[in-house]
């Protein structure tokens, strides 16, 4: 059977959509560790535990991050219609995720990330709606957090919910390989092999988040949570977070 | 100080633990015959305190009390606060039960909420509901809360599902510690609970500054994760609040609090984490292997972060700890 070529839109879509969620975009987002660090530095992350970690982290903060995406995605598909962002949900929730967020750092760097990946997308063409969140944003002074960016933005452009959903989790945790790459005796096979191996989790994480409320996005990482929160104590950091 | 209601005698007694009650996730062990369904309890504590201006002490105004939930009474505490002992009768929660807390601190009102003894959710019956827990507290304007309660035990199979909101007007001041424990250690129940859910919301002047959503699920979810517990038992979570307090003070706030908890964690019996939240307070996150090591943490915490808000001692429960 045939299968059918994708049309230029889709294709192009799938290109927008592999570079926004590219990691070598100029976002920022290589130098936030989101508190690895503390957590190698007490050899609490090695390279043997590496992958059941992630695979927890993808089991919550994923889910939470995939969520307020889609969430964001939905708020400017309605808005696309009317060309007007309803800026009082928007502000909403980037408050809700900040108040999701407990450690400084991590929360500083998600909402830094998404206001470059705001401003990076803006400049790549003419999206009011963009501009909009931008400023609204930094009146209100919270975010905008990289998740809900990365899910309004993939809405502006027309792309897919649930490919922007996925597309997320994925370089949120390439994200989290590289840094380990730099923390950890960690080579280029291994991480790769690392990161090929947590794709169906990734799936797994983003499917489920279609259906998931805010108030159900369960995220229950403590360790992690020391670890972001005590990386302002370290003597010696390569990352921001 | 108005009366307490009168509590009428309890009408369902709870055993201490529910016979032929089987957790839901072992199906290899033979069902006993279905019982017949238990009584759920739906109970309300009601409680409203006021700032008695002439005689320089917080009273407990008003109170409901449905069984199994009781309030022992208001004392007066050395520094004004009025201190409240909440009590189960009961002993714990049982597969469906509602309970709800309702408290409300006028302008001014210092209160110091504390429990007779550990919360046990106990294993339910397989058809039962998780038992819930709801709590509505609103802090007033200059008013102080202290929440400082016994650990959460949950038993071996428990379902408990605790939704809490905070509200916090203008200088309202908040000390809230929950400590969840493993289980019945000494009977040899450690994560063998079904599932813990709490839900946390605390606002200030009716904006969100933290908000928790955290669900346990040991047989689903490892819990000894290098990204969750690891190999510590018990989990504490700290919120210290004052509204309006300028972001500087909290992160100086912050520091002291971070150097305080780096006496406890050489010996690595405890591991703690502190933050900033997005404004008008701090968050201060622990893991522990014994319940004693939590409380010790806690307790060091409250002292600096009471010394450093309000230039004070905290008035400890009176419990050994």
């Amino acid at each position: 059977m045939l299968i059918e070529p994708p049309s230029d839109r889709e294709s192009l879509s799938h290109l927008q959509l592999l570079h926004l969620a590219d990691s070598a975009l100029p976002v920022g987002a290589l130098a936030h560790s989101f508190g690895l660090e503390s957590l190698t530095a007490e050899e609490i992350l090695t390279t043997g535990n590496l992958e059941s970690f992630l695979r927890a982290h993808i089991e919550e903060a994923g889910l939470l991050e995939a969520v307020f995406c889609r969430q964001a995605f939905r708020l400017a598909s309605d808005a696309r219609a009317a060309e007007k962002l309803p800026i009082e949900p928007w502000i909403a929730l980037n408050f809700q995720l900040t108040a999701r967020k407990p450690a400084r750092e991590a929360r500083t760097a998600s909402a830094t990330i998404g206001r470059t990946f705001l401003m990076a997308v803006n400049n790549l063409g003419d999206y009011p709606l963009l501009r909009e969140a931008l400023t609204a944003a930094k009146e209100s002074g919270t975010g905008p957090h990289h998740s809900l960016a990365f899910g309004l933005a993939s809405a502006i452009l027309h792309l897919d919910e649930n490919l922007a959903a996925l597309s997320f989790v994925h370089q949120s945790v390439s994200s989290l390989v590289s840094a380990c790459q730099r923390l950890l005796p960690l080579g280029q096979t291994a991480a790769t092999r690392i990161l090929w191996n947590v794709k169906p989790a990734m799936i797994a994480c983003a499917e489920a988040s279609a259906s998931c409320a805010v108030d159900s996005a369960f995220c229950f990482l403590p360790m992690l949570d020391w670890g972001a929160m005590e990386h302002p104590a370290l003597a010696t950091r390569l990352f921001i977070s | 100080m108005a009366p307490i209601a009168p509590i009428p005698p309890t009408a369902i007694a709870h055993p201490a633990d529910e016979p032929f009650a089987i957790s839901i996730d072992s199906p290899d062990v033979a069902a006993p015959a279905p019982a017949p369904a238990r009584p759920r309890i739906c109970a309300r504590m009601d409680l409203e305190f006021t700032y008695d201006a002439d005689h320089g002490r917080t009273r407990l105004r008003s109170s409901h009390q449905e069984p199994p939930l009781k309030a022992v009474r208001a004392f007066a505490a050395a520094d004004g606060a009025a201190l409240l002992h909440l009590h189960n009768v009961s002993g714990g929660l049982l597969g469906g039960d509602q309970l709800s807390l309702n408290a409300k601190l006028g302008p001014g009102a210092m209160v110091q909420l504390t429990t007779t003894g550990a919360t046990r959710i106990y294993r339910p019956r397989t058809e039962a509901p998780p038992a819930t827990q709801t709590n509505e507290v609103t802090v007033g304007e200059s008013a102080q809360l202290e929440y400082v309660p016994d650990p959460i035990i949950p038993y071996a199979g428990a379902r408990f599902s605790q939704r809490t909101s905070i509200h916090l007007a203008a200088g309202a001041g908040l000390f809230w510690w929950e400590i969840l424990s493993p289980g019945r250690e000494a009977h040899g129940e450690v994560f063998q609970y079904a599932c813990m859910e709490v839900r946390t919301d605390v606002t200030a002047r009716g904006r969100p500054i933290c908000s928790e959503r955290v669900r346990l699920q040991p047989r689903q979810h490892d819990l000894s994760s290098a990204a969750r517990m690891g190999n510590y038992r018990y989990w504490a979570t700290f919120y210290v609040c004052r509204v309006g307090i300028e972001p500087s003070a909290w992160r100086a706030l912050e520091d002291r609090v971070r150097e305080r908890s780096a006496a406890f964690q050489p010996v690595g019996e405890a591991r703690w984490g502190v933050s900033t939240l997005s404004s008008d307070g701090l968050v201060i996150r622990g893991m522990a292997h014994h319940g004693r090591d939590a409380y010790s943490g806690l307790l060091a915490f409250w002292r600096v972060a009471k010394q450093a808000l309000y230039g004070q001692e905290p008035v400890l429960p009176r419990k050994v700890y």
